[in-house]
């Protein structure tokens, strides 16, 4: 077995062992209550491992794997947009107004993106070869590059607003952005660079940044949530009557 | 010989845009990595300070604002000036209201985190004050952003009227009115109120 074979297999188990940790602390602190979704997804992907492992350590099976690996990858996709929606439920969950008109705002974000990864989907050059798993590769592209963006406009709509994120949402988004990102880059550069050992090369980077998002999921979900800001400040009744005022002023100035 | 030498351009021609796209999206990701990274970072390091931030908020003059968009205002340079002079000053006005709004939209973020923060305060009344602050300053947030793209028309455009404003002084009655409902906060030495915990 040769060191590149090695640093694969353990590229690929560890991610999927701290997965494991993470189910037991998400237990733990109930949070799966919270996270719903992103606990059927942790399971999911552990479920997933061990198929794809059984069936990778069958010698013959190459077929039956490359069909689970793309089966499998489809709901995976799935999942994490399900991830993403529960972020940004849990984002605007302090805010009746945030929860219609940001909502909004996101949904209209998301069709855009949408939009832009079916075209690249469709006339984005690449493996042309009609084979099947050059289309899963593709569809993963384009959901790489909606959920990336949508992950981006969670941040930077919670910037311009000034909402305050939870440390475990938080590292959640953290940590499929960085997940997303890589996998948007790794799945374009494939198409441009075919040869094997190019392959074997983004497949590393890929598990390696799966590692590195799985730890950031546990570091943040360990890590205790902040306790409220102390206020050493609190807007009074004459700090709310100026943004009331504010407020009406721009809503007269936006009626014209 | 002609048609193989074409065919080899095509695929030249396809390779590179191939690789074009490639890059193009290994850019696109490496920029969304690096705001992730960013934006992980500075929420790590990053304090806000609120007392500034309350008083940023406290500093802007309304009056001045309302002076600013007031179409009557308006009106008088326009029957007064030329009109050369007139797009002038009415651009110097929109963009000095524009900086308004913006600095208005930014000090209600700082509000809005302020909010937040005291929402999960033990005191009810703090939380229920904090709730109140945290939804105005996300409506001012959402609406400074659409007066400041309409100001930003008017310095573009400074020739298209703006019908008149309704009297702004019902608005300060109304909101008068509004913050005698809203006060359940008490007043404390003009709004500052020492920690309540460490």
């Amino acid at each position: 077995m040769n060191w590149h074979k090695v640093l694969s297999l353990v590229l690929w188990i560890t991610p999927h062992v701290l997965l494991g940790v993470l189910v037991v602390v998400l237990c733990k602190r109930r949070l799966y209550r919270q996270f719903p979704v992103f606990f059927a997804y942790v399971l999911y992907e552990i479920a997933q491992f061990i198929l794809l492992f059984a069936l990778y350590s069958i010698p013959g099976a190459g077929k039956q794997y490359a069909y689970a690996y793309c089966a499998t990858l489809l709901l995976s996709i799935a999942l994490r947009f399900g991830v993403i929606d529960e972020v940004s439920k849990d984002l605007f969950r302090e805010s009746q107004l945030l929860k219609v008109s940001a909502r909004r705002s996101l949904q209209c974000v998301t069709g855009l993106l949408l939009v832009v990864g079916v075209l690249l989907a469709v006339y984005a050059p690449g493996d042309n070869s009609g084979r099947w798993i050059a289309g899963v590769s593709v569809v993963n592209r384009g959901a790489a590059m909606v959920q990336c963006g949508l992950l981006l406009a969670l941040l930077l709509f919670s910037r311009f607003l000034g909402l305050s994120w939870r440390r475990s949402t938080f590292g959640i988004a953290l940590g499929l952005g960085i997940l997303t990102s890589v996998d948007l880059a790794m799945f374009a550069l494939r198409t441009a660079f075919a040869s094997w050992v190019a392959v074997e090369f983004f497949n590393l980077l890929i598990t390696g940044a799966y590692l590195v998002c799985v730890s950031i999921w546990i570091g943040y979900v360990l890590a205790l949530e902040l306790k409220p800001a102390s206020l050493t400040v609190v807007p009074n009744d004459n700090d709310n009557a100026e943004v009331e005022t504010w407020n009406r002023e721009l809503q007269q100035l936006l009626k014209h | 010989m002609e048609q193989g030498a074409s065919t080899i351009t095509q695929a030249l021609i396809s390779q590179t845009q191939t690789m074009i796209a490639a890059w193009i999206l290994v850019a696109v990701a490496l920029f969304a990595l690096g705001i992730l990274v960013y934006v992980a970072i500075r929420s790590r390091t990053r304090r806000v300070d609120l007392e500034k931030a309350v008083q940023a908020f406290r500093s802007l003059d309304i009056e001045a604002f309302r002076n600013l968009v007031d179409s009557g205002e308006e009106a008088f340079l326009r029957n007064n000036l030329s009109p050369k002079k007139f797009r002038e000053i009415k651009r110097q006005r929109a963009w000095a209201a524009l900086i308004y709004a913006w600095e208005a939209g930014r000090a209600a973020a700082a509000l809005a985190k302020i909010g937040q923060a005291a929402q999960r305060s033990p005191d009810p009344e703090i939380a229920a004050s904090g709730v109140q602050v945290a939804e105005n300053a996300f409506r001012l947030r959402l609406q400074t952003i659409g007066a400041c793209l309409h100001l930003l028309t008017e310095v573009v455009l400074p020739d298209l009227q703006s019908p008149s404003l309704p009297p702004l002084v019902d608005q300060y009655e109304r909101t008068a009115e509004t913050l005698f409902r809203l006060g359940r906060f008490p007043s404390r030495e003009q709004g500052l109120v020492r920690p309540k915990s460490a």
